[in-house]
Order: C-alpha cells, then sequence, then structure tokens
C-alpha cells in the first residue's frame, strides 16, 4: 500500500527532516509512527498525502509515485486517504454534520445520501446529538471525533493520523484509540503518529522509531 | 454529468450565500460597477438619440444636376443616355413645376413660395451613383457637372458626411470609454473577490486537504464574480433609467421648441440584455484571475 525508498525530505535552508528512509506498510495494517517531536513524524505523513515532495528517492502509495504525481492528480489521491490532524482542521463556519459532508460535496455525491452517509458516520463517534452544532462549541475530544468523522466518511481505504490524542486527556484518547482499533478491523490501514505508549501497547500493531530523520523498526 | 451538475448548483448556493452574507459590501460594489458602466452607456444611449435625428435626413448620398435653362433636346438626351451607365444606381428627373410644388409643400417655405411670379427652379436629375464612397461621388459630381446643358452638379451628402464622421467618433469614444470601464470593472471585481479569498483561506486549505481540485474551488468565486457583475449591470441600467427621467423633459421641450415630435428612446431589450451579459462575464473575468493569483499566495502562506 504504501513503499518509502530512500527517501529524503530537506526543506529550505539544510535541514534534512527525513533521510534515507526506507520501509513498506501492507493493505490492512495497523502501524504506529514515534519519535521525539522533530523527528520527523508530519513530513513523513506529508509526504504520503502529496502535502510535501521528497528531494530525492521514492515514495509509492497505491502503485503511484507521489513525487511524479501531476498536481491536477494530487486531489483524486487525497479522496482515498482520510487525514486526521493534531489540530483537527475544522471549519468554525458549519455545523458538525456540515464539515463532516465537505469531502462528499468535493467528490461530487448527491446531497441527501451524502447527509445519510456524514449522520451515519458521526452516529458511529458517538456525536449524534451534536451534528447541528457548531465544533467552536466542543469540547477538544469531541473535535478530534468530529474530524475523525470527516476522514472516514468517504470509506478511504488508508487513514493517516497525525498526533491524534496529543491535545487530549487520557479518558478521551482512549476512546479515539478504540476507535481507531474498530476501523483497523473493518480492513482499514492505519499509519498513527503519536508519542502515546499506553495506546500503542493497548492495540498491538507495528511500530516505526523515528530518530532525526532515520527509521527504525522497533520489536513488536 | 450528474456530478458536474451538482457541483455548479452546489458553487452557485453557496455564491449566493456569500453576497447574502455581506449586504453593504455587495451593494457598494455594484454601485461602484453600476457607475462605471454608466457613462459609456449614457453616451451610447445619447449618440443613439442623435443618430435617429441625423437618420431623417437622407442617408443615400445623392447628386442633385441642374440644367440649364437654356438647354437643347439634344443635350437632354445625352444627359439621360449618361446617367443610364453602369455607374448610376438611380436617376430620377425632377421637373421645375414639380421642384416648386415641393418646395411649396416644405413647412415654413409656403409664403416664399406664393410670392413668386414665375418659377425660378431649374429642371433637374437627382442621381443617386453605385460606388458612394467619397472618391467616386466628387468624381461622378466632376464629371456631370462638366457635361454641356448641365448648370451645376451639387453633391448633397457632405453635409450628412460631416454629420456621420461626427457620430463615428463618438462612437469610436464609446467603445474607448467602455473598454476603459471595462477594465476597471474586471479590478473591481477582482479586488471584491480577492477580500473573499483571503476571508476563506482556511476553508480553502482544508478543502485541498481533503481532495478538492483548483477547479472546485475556483468555482464558487466564479459565480459570485459573475453575480456581483450582474448586480453591477443592474445598478448601471438602474443609474440610466434615472438619467433618463431627469432629461426626458427637458430634452422634449427643446423638441417641441424646434417643432418636432422627438423623444427620447429607452434602451432596447436585446441592449439590456447585452450589457448584463457583458457585465457579468466581466465580474467572472475579474474572479477568475483574482481567484488564480490569490490561491496561489494562499498556497504559498500555509
Amino acid at each position: 500500500m504504501i513503499s518509502f525508498s530512500q527517501v529524503t525530505k530537506r526543506y529550505p535552508g539544510g535541514h534534512d527532516a527525513l533521510s534515507g528512509v526506507t520501509f513498506s506498510v501492507e493493505q490492512g495494517e495497523l502501524v504506529f509512527l514515534t519519535g521525539h517531536s522533530g523527528a520527523g513524524k508530519s513530513t513523513l505523513l506529508k509526504l504520503i498525502a502529496a502535502i510535501e515532495r521528497p528531494t530525492s528517492g521514492v515514495v509509492s502509495v497505491s502503485g503511484q509515485n507521489i513525487g511524479r504525481l501531476s498536481r491536477r492528480a494530487v486531489p483524486y489521491l487525497r479522496r482515498n486517504i482520510g487525514l486526521v490532524f493534531q489540530d483537527h482542521k475544522l471549519l468554525f463556519d458549519r455545523s458538525v454534520i456540515d464539515n463532516v459532508v465537505l469531502p462528499l460535496d468535493i467528490a461530487g455525491f448527491d446531497r441527501r445520501e451524502s447527509l445519510k452517509r456524514a449522520r451515519a458516520v458521526i452516529d458511529k463517534v458517538g456525536l449524534l446529538s451534536r451534528e447541528k452544532a457548531n465544533p467552536v462549541s466542543l469540547s477538544g475530544g469531541e473535535q478530534q471525533r468530529v474530524c475523525i468523522a470527516r476522514a472516514l466518511v468517504s470509506r478511504p481505504a488508508l487513514l493517516l493520523a497525525d498526533e491524534p490524542t496529543g491535545n487530549l486527556d487520557a479518558g478521551y484518547a482512549a476512546d479515539i484509540m478504540a476507535m481507531f482499533r474498530d476501523f483497523h478491523q473493518v480492513g482499514t490501514t492505519l499509519l498513527i503518529a503519536t508519542h502515546d505508549e499506553r495506546a500503542i501497547s493497548a492495540l498491538g500493531g507495528r511500530t516505526l522509531h523515528l530518530d532525526h530523520g532515520s527509521i527504525e523498526e522497533a520489536a513488536a | 454529468m450528474i456530478g458536474w451538475l451538482r457541483h455548479q448548483k452546489h458553487a452557485l448556493t453557496a455564491a449566493l450565500n456569500r453576497l447574502r452574507a455581506h449586504p453593504v459590501s455587495t451593494l457598494l460594489t455594484a454601485l461602484a460597477m453600476g457607475v462605471a458602466i454608466s457613462l459609456p452607456g449614457v453616451l451610447y444611449l445619447g449618440l443613439n438619440n442623435l443618430s435617429r435625428v441625423a437618420g431623417d435626413l437622407p442617408a443615400q448620398p445623392e447628386i442633385s444636376v441642374f440644367l440649364d435653362t437654356r438647354i437643347s433636346d439634344a443635350q437632354q438626351l445625352a444627359i439621360a443616355a449618361r446617367l443610364k451607365q453602369p455607374d448610376i444606381a438611380a436617376a430620377r428627373f425632377v421637373p421645375r413645376d414639380e421642384a416648386l410644388a415641393a418646395l411649396s409643400a416644405s413647412q415654413g417655405l409656403t409664403d416664399i413660395s406664393a410670392g413668386l411670379t414665375q418659377n425660378p427652379l431649374p429642371d433637374a436629375w437627382v442621381v443617386r451613383p453605385r460606388d458612394t464612397s467619397r472618391e467616386a461621388l466628387a468624381r461622378v459630381a466632376d464629371e456631370l457637372g462638366k457635361l454641356p446643358g448641365v448648370a451645376e452638379a451639387h453633391l448633397d451628402s457632405l453635409w450628412a458626411d460631416r454629420l456621420q464622421a461626427a457620430l463615428a467618433i463618438g462612437r469610436a469614444g464609446v467603445w474607448l470609454l467602455s473598454s476603459l470601464f471595462a477594465i476597471a470593472l474586471v479590478a473591481i471585481s477582482g479586488n471584491a473577490i480577492r477580500a473573499q479569498v483571503l476571508a476563506r483561506r482556511d476553508e480553502i486549505l482544508v478543502s485541498r486537504l481533503i481532495g478538492a481540485t483548483d477547479r472546485y474551488i475556483r468555482r464558487p468565486f466564479l459565480y459570485l464574480g459573475a453575480l456581483q457583475g450582474l448586480l453591477g449591470g443592474l445598478a448601471a441600467i438602474g443609474v440610466l433609467a434615472i438619467a433618463g427621467g431627469i432629461l426626458r423633459a427637458p430634452v422634449e421641450r427643446l423638441a417641441t421648441l424646434y417643432g418636432s415630435t422627438f423623444h427620447l428612446l429607452p434602451p432596447t431589450a436585446i441592449e439590456i440584455a447585452a450589457v448584463l451579459a457583458f457585465t457579468a462575464a466581466l465580474g467572472w473575468l475579474g474572479a477568475w484571475l483574482s481567484v488564480t493569483r490569490s490561491l496561489h499566495q494562499v498556497e504559498a502562506t500555509r
């Protein structure tokens, strides 16, 4: 599903966020990405979603070479990837359900069908009673769940999460991780960047450790 | 196809909502556009009405050939034969009695003709050449004037030519002004859209991250520009209607003083539709230029 081969990402100014990273993730895997802050976790996720391009090496997602992807093809790649952000990136000028339905609007689905699917996924993250609320009135954990609902509404084969529990207290964090486990069980490929050791030990799965831009496979 | 239509509908709804969300700035932008467009509009309508006055006069250039009073029959026949040649489109003989009758019938000249004891007018031909270019007219008039038995050949169209030339300058002025104000309109629209793009920065960035294409992001702004242009066009027509209402009474009073029933004509439905289509298209263009530029800015500052 995902493969990195000798990938280096150098930012302007000469800082190497990643250097010579090689690994691959199979379809249906649950993989944690750990490492201190600044180790390159976010950069690695951004390369997969074509938010950044590699300086050298090959990033391939579902057989597509991300480095060579044309600007016009990027949106179609992203429609198959659910993105969960640490800062949620919700839009505060619209309700919860309008946030969640946005990816389906973008893909051009029938509005009524889209709303039905959005409601189903909001139910799954346990926020059905708040679907009309403005996300600004929700707690951090609830906002994160809205963000997850938005990432999942188009049923992507791959979910990338960047510090999904970074700003949450332990109770909320456990809820969110339990949700990820459910998605893993229905066949979604998950790549989660986190330094929440408890979550990793609770869910199991493979762990990739990033240290100053280099990767090492941690013992399971 | 259905997805495409859905996107159009979605973008149109979004654009309408954005206009409604800022009624004051929408109104101000429409007014700025309306005033800009109404200036060439007023000039255009003024010229149109002036052309109508000019249009009541003979539009076809004619040459009046006045015959010598002591012309011989042979000369008469020679002239008639000359006027049958292919460079003459039409030639009409006006006997002196008919000319006097026409003069008597003309308004205000009855008194003069009644005082005449004998007809002072010569026989004449009214000639319309086939080639109506300025040089050809002058050449034909010159040639006819030199025929034996002809007293004078007079080119009637000269003053009409001058009026037409003046009107042509006016029309060129309309185009020039329209072009300038079209640029102004594109700029006004572009500026309004730029503010909208920057205000929706977060939405654009998030939409990008979840798979929005450039076209998807651009579309509501293009509709917004076109709608804003349309409102500007409506405002321009409103300005013209008010100007027409103010000018109508004095213009008709002036016309009455000249014994004319002339009255101001409003723009036709086609002209109104053309103005609206034009302003909507320019609003769209301004939006396109602006949104394309601003999107790059927004992405650069991600």
